[in-house]
């Protein structure tokens, strides 16, 4: 269907259109005419990526003279692909109706684990060993030297598309990752470097959060997008997290060791090149004197470092006299190392604020702020010289100058954290020295000042106003969008007793108390009674989970354990399936691990049992995998349960001295910190059951403390519409009988189109009726 | 006139109180019997009110209504006449769960029975079985045949619940029995289903896959909510998947079931079968009653009878050509004709009641 949004056509490749979709796109449209951020909350199951692709592809093509980059992040790669199908239906829909004045060029990007063709280096089993295998085939020198020496193994598919050189285009139309891998394998070009030729000039791109936000890859590959461009970050609620993650550092014993065996070996080859090949380290030498800036005039392919810290902070400065040398730089490193390793000899916990440890290891190592800043770039450039291929290797030393470097940078928003042992095992020396950013503003600072708009959107980003303040910009347009429905497939419920009318809670002092856990043990028993296929429970973590399916074990509650698989740990005993007597009747149990694969297989039999009608309960946790990456859409997950509130872990140093900084730089309370973290999470594994509309499901938050208002009243506003004052403070069996009645309605046939009072699909004639203001009316 | 208002509640409640008082004890144990607060449901301001379901009740309704006029607006729906029908009740653990009163092992078989009446007056020609989940395995109560009696009389005896529900070996034994049904009769299967799970022997896919085969077309009642397992069986087989809200819809239901329901689309073409009515043997002494037995006579099929009163009367060897999945004119035509003779049967039963007591004693 085509309309009109204001001066703008929409090509929607349905023949109907949910209201709150088209919604969405008024509000997006306006953000992108004010040439302003936005923020935008709408549920999953909503077309919200559809929605925002259309309007923007649509955007870009009634505004003819001034073209509009659209670049899309995900989270992971599944859903870039998804994005990318998604985006390939719109494309041949505008491509049919409005001829080929609309084609477009968009592309996925990917590590070279998930663009690579070359059967050789995909036999590297980690991104970081198909990395270092790739560029021990296409680096400069190993080509120049295979033009001598037929024996040097290079990869054919990157040959040829150095070959054909600017031949080498993709024609237009949508590609995914795996359509790229199938036109680089038909033409013999290299997919991976195609896509990153391409990036500039697509209409289209999409990848991973990294490639905008960690400065380190940033450099390479999003150096060049120009300033018109609308940056999309979906599924953002988290985005604050990934933005302090790209700029932390730890570092730990194993990695201090494996430094020192780094530098070594470049000592070796130093001394190699200077019996064979003096000229070399006097040309970088040189190069240096001059500044980095020239020295990156360095073959494509070559490029696999950049600065961590904002680019062009540095770039155009001279490299200090001291590390010029490749010997000097090597002695300054080692005694970086040195000063590391009795820094993290401590017995007690150490918290120091970047300027203090400047000017420490200034006193005791004898090296300036300005020597740590380009230890980053001065390795880099040392390794290219060096001619070092196996990078894959050198990841300890690099996360030395990483540290450096980033400690050089900053002098505010970070701290570092010396812990000589994990707090939760005092037992087991376990050092680390953490460098940790607390302002996600940091690196996301310079997405916003370059381009003209971005876009942050999620099911759930509520409370709305709070982002903007963690990540330092002003949104011109926020807004939260419920969903419409045509009936109330959605049942959240606030447990706060047991059926013995004892309130239930994971605080701290209560957790533990034999009344609660038996509580909870009742209630997930008498749920797998009358809920059908699939029940999700998400804990408030790994420890507690164990914990608790322990006490119900022993004290009888779950009699019988029938352990199926039980794979053992080095510390906790994770079981992964269980049967418990009493649950078993009604249903199979599978258990989330820290282990990825024995999850993928839990998870996998989990469908399976739901699928053929045996029933199953899931045992997550919040912050997982699961809770954040798997969906439990229909049958897979009818209920989901979540006990108590998935705070962090408030008492770890890292959180307590962002808790501080947020506390002084942007006069946000711990407390509101705290709950909205704990909340979003929370709101994140119940969101997980609702995925379309026709789908139906109910979400119990057992905790007495949901019930408070400053605690629920931070859940998305597409919950709390559908949470009744009715079902704010229930116990068990009150809650029970509600879901026996929920789910004998939700199982009646229904009119998909919603009935005549409110119309939850609109075609193109309903959207021509009503003219905007109207439509706006009914909606809000 | 707040104080008048109040005033006249108090005046209220003491009226309550004494009519209580009159009814204490019946009150008490009619009230915990009949659960009604469960049909009450607190709303946004706090009121108590009964549950909203007539709303629903009326959508579907009005569904049905319209389903009905356009299966009659359109003249090619062919219904399969001759239905051989194999009732399944889940007698497991789960039928004993009291949420209908006094359990749902009880409403089912009291709207079984009201049901097996209901089918045969729809559907003369046709045959029922029962067969029963239980303790994770099914077994055969009753066998094909075409009398309500036995088949309650049955059932009623073996009213009891325990185990395991298995859906998988319930299918593969019906499979078992319906797939040596001659290709004229429609196969179907109604599950009447209380159970939430289902633990299976082996993969129930693939006995899906092989029911879909074999044209069964398998219906399924849930009693408690709606199973992803049976909504797939019931659309890979064509059936109707519905799940229960309380007993009267549950009896609706049901009853939607007795119908004769489309033909399968393969086996409508429309063919004439030859058949044949029992002659009585000999006349005027006490003979065994011909329609409760399978046999054959000259090669014809013989109909088994449901209508005891046409046994009674005897037919000269008489054809009658019934049109099976015919048009459904046709169909009607012949079904009319069928029941004249029904009819006439029972003018002259009435002359012969007392011949026919001593032949069924």
């Amino acid at each position: 269907m085509k309309f009109q949004i204001e001066d703008v056509t929409v090509c929607f490749p349905y023949d109907h259109i949910y209201p709150e979709q088209y919604s969405y796109m008024v509000e997006l449209k306006r953000a992108l005419d004010a040439k302003g951020h936005c923020l935008l909350e709408m549920p999953t199951g909503t077309g919200k990526t559809i929605a925002l692709l259309s309007l923007i592809t649509s955007y870009t093509l009634s505004k003819p003279q001034g073209a509009i980059k659209l670049i899309y992040c995900t989270r992971t790669v599944h859903e870039m692909e998804k994005t990318l199908a998604e985006l390939k239906l719109l494309h041949n829909y505008q491509v049919k109706h409005l001829g080929p004045a609309a084609k477009i060029l968009a592309i996925g990007l990917s590590s070279r684990k998930n663009l690579c063709v070359n059967p050789n280096v995909l036999e590297a089993n980690n991104r970081d060993s198909v990395d270092a295998a790739c560029r021990k085939r296409t680096a400069s020198w190993v080509r120049a030297l295979s033009a001598e020496n037929p024996n040097v193994e290079t990869c054919e598919f990157f040959e040829n598309y150095e070959r054909t050189a600017s031949g080498a285009v993709l024609p237009p139309g949508v590609y995914t990752l795996q359509d790229l891998r199938a036109f680089g394998k038909e033409k013999g070009w290299c997919p991976y470097f195609l896509a990153r030729h391409m990036v500039q000039l697509a209409n289209v791109v999409v990848y991973s959060y990294q490639y905008l936000l960690d400065p380190k890859v940033a450099g390479i590959i999003s150096k060049e997008m120009q300033k018109e461009s609308v940056v999309v970050f979906d599924e953002a609620h988290n985005i604050d997290n990934v933005c302090i993650e790209a700029l932390s550092v730890s570092v730990r014993r194993q990695t201090l060791d494996g430094a020192s065996r780094n530098i070594s070996r470049i000592e070796q080859e130093i001394n190699r090149f200077k019996a064979t090949d003096v000229n070399r380290l006097r040309d970088e030498y040189k190069r240096l004197v001059n500044g980095l800036a020239l020295s990156g005039n360095l073959p494509g392919s070559d490029s696999w470092l950049s600065n961590p810290a904002l680019p062009d902070d540095i770039l155009r400065e001279a490299v200090p006299g001291n590390i010029r040398r490749a010997e000097h730089f090597l002695h300054v490193l080692r005694r970086l190392l040195q000063y590391l390793t009795v820094r993290l000899d401590t017995e007690d916990v150490e918290k120091e604020s970047p300027i203090s440890f400047v000017a420490s290891i200034n006193n005791q190592a004898g090296i300036d702020q300005k020597t740590l800043k380009f230890c980053y770039d001065r390795l880099h450039s040392l390794m290219l010289t060096l001619e070092i291929t196996d990078t894959d290797d050198f990841l300890h030393v690099q996360t030395i100058c990483d540290f450096a470097t980033l400690v050089g940078t900053y002098s505010r928003g970070f701290s570092i954290i010396i812990e000589p042992f994990d707090e939760r095992m005092p037992h087991i020396p376990d050092p680390v020295l953490q460098l940790s950013c607390h302002d996600a503003s940091l690196a996301i600072k310079p997405v916003f000042d370059r381009f003209q708009s971005v876009v942050i959107t999620s099911g759930t980003l509520s409370p709305i106003d709070l982002y903007p303040r963690l990540l330092n910009f002003h949104p011109v347009v926020s807004r939260s969008f419920k969903m419409s429905l045509t009936r109330d497939c959605i049942c959240p419920m606030v447990l706060t007793r047991g059926s013995d009318q004892l309130p239930v809670s994971t605080k701290f002092d209560m957790r533990s108390d034999p009344g609660v856990v038996r509580n909870y043990g009742k209630l997930l028993v008498e749920m797998v009674s009358i809920v059908p296929d699939g029940i999700v429970c998400f804990f408030v973590s790994y420890s507690y989970m164990d914990g608790i399916i322990n006490t119900w074990n022993e004290s009888g509650l779950l009699k019988d354990v029938l352990v199926v698989g039980y794979v053992s740990s080095f510390h906790l005993v994770f079981l992964m399936i269980l049967l418990f007597q009493e649950i078993m009747q009604h249903k199979l149990v599978f258990i989330e691990t820290q282990d990825v694969v024995e999850t993928t297989l839990a998870l996998d039999n989990y469908r399976r049992a739901c699928d053929c009608g045996r029933g199953a309960v899931f045992f997550s946790v919040a912050r997982g995998k699961v809770a954040e990456g798997i969906d439990f859409d229909r049958h897979y997950g009818r209920l989901v349960i979540m006990f108590g509130i998935p705070f962090q872990y408030t008492l770890s140093k890292i959180l307590l001295a962002r808790l501080e900084y947020l506390r002084d730089t942007f006069q946000i309370k711990e407390g509101d910190f705290l709950t909205f973290d704990a909340l979003r999470q929370a709101a994140q594994c119940v969101g997980r059951v609702i995925r379309s509309k026709a789908d139906y499901g109910m979400m119990i938050f057992a905790d007495k403390r949901y019930s408070r208002h400053d605690k629920r009243s931070k859940l998305p506003g597409w919950i709390l519409s559908h949470l009744r004052d009715a079902h704010l403070n229930l116990s068990t069996d009150m809650a029970l009988h509600i879901a026996r009645e929920f789910l004998r309605k939700m199982a009646q046939p229904y009119d998909k189109t919603g009935s005549s009072g409110k119309k939850t699909l609109l075609s193109q004639e309903d959207l021509e009726k009503m003219d905007g203001s109207g439509l706006q009316e009914r909606l809000y | 006139m707040a104080n008048n208002i109040a005033e006249k509640r108090r005046q209220q409640e003491e009226d309550d109180d004494e009519e209580d008082g009159d009814l204490d004890g019946w009150g008490e144990r009619n009230y915990a019997d009949e659960r009604s607060w469960e049909a009450l449901q607190e709303d946004e301001s706090g009121l108590l009110r009964p549950l909203d379901n007539k709303a629903m009740y009326h959508a579907q309704y009005r569904r049905r209504l319209r389903s009905l006029s356009t299966a009659s607006n359109s003249q090619h729906i062919q219904k399969g006449l001759i239905r051989f029908l194999y009732i399944v009740l889940d007698l497991s653990r789960a039928a004993s769960v009291m949420d209908f009163r006094p359990s749902r092992m009880a409403v089912v078989a009291k709207n079984v029975e009201a049901f097996i009446r209901e089918f045969f007056d729809q559907n003369p020609l046709s045959q029922i079985a029962l067969v029963i989940i239980k303790d994770g395995v099914a077994y055969s109560l009753t066998d094909l045949g075409g009398s309500p009696e036995s088949h309650v009389k049955a059932l009623m005896a073996k009213l009891e619940c325990s185990g395991d529900s298995s859906l998988q070996n319930a299918l593969e034994l019906v499979h078992e029995y319906l797939d040596q049904i001659p290709s004229y009769g429609n196969r179907e299967v109604l599950i009447l289903y209380s159970a939430l799970t289902t633990c299976d022997p082996g993969d129930i896919m693939e006995t899906i896959q092989k029911c879909k085969k074999s044209k069964m077309r398998c219906s399924v009642i849930g009693l408690s909510a709606e199973m992803f397992i049976c909504k797939h069986l019931c659309q890979e087989t064509g059936g109707l998947y519905s799940v229960a809200l309380d007993e009267s819809h549950f009896k609706e239901l049901i009853m939607e079931h007795a119908p004769p329901p489309p033909a399968i689309a393969e086996f409508a073409i429309a063919n004439l079968i030859k058949m044949g009515f029992p002659q009585r043997a000999a006349e005027g002494s006490i003979s065994i009653c011909s329609c409760h037995k399978e046999c054959k006579v000259d090669h014809r099929k013989l109909v088994l009878v449901a209508n005891k009163a046409l046994s009674i009367l005897a037919i000269n060897p008489a054809f009658m050509l019934l049109v099976q999945n015919a048009n459904s004119t046709f169909a009607l035509t012949a079904t009319f004709t069928f029941m004249r003779v029904c009819t006439i049967a029972q003018v002259a039963r009435a002359s012969e009641l007392h011949s026919e007591a001593t032949l069924h004693r």
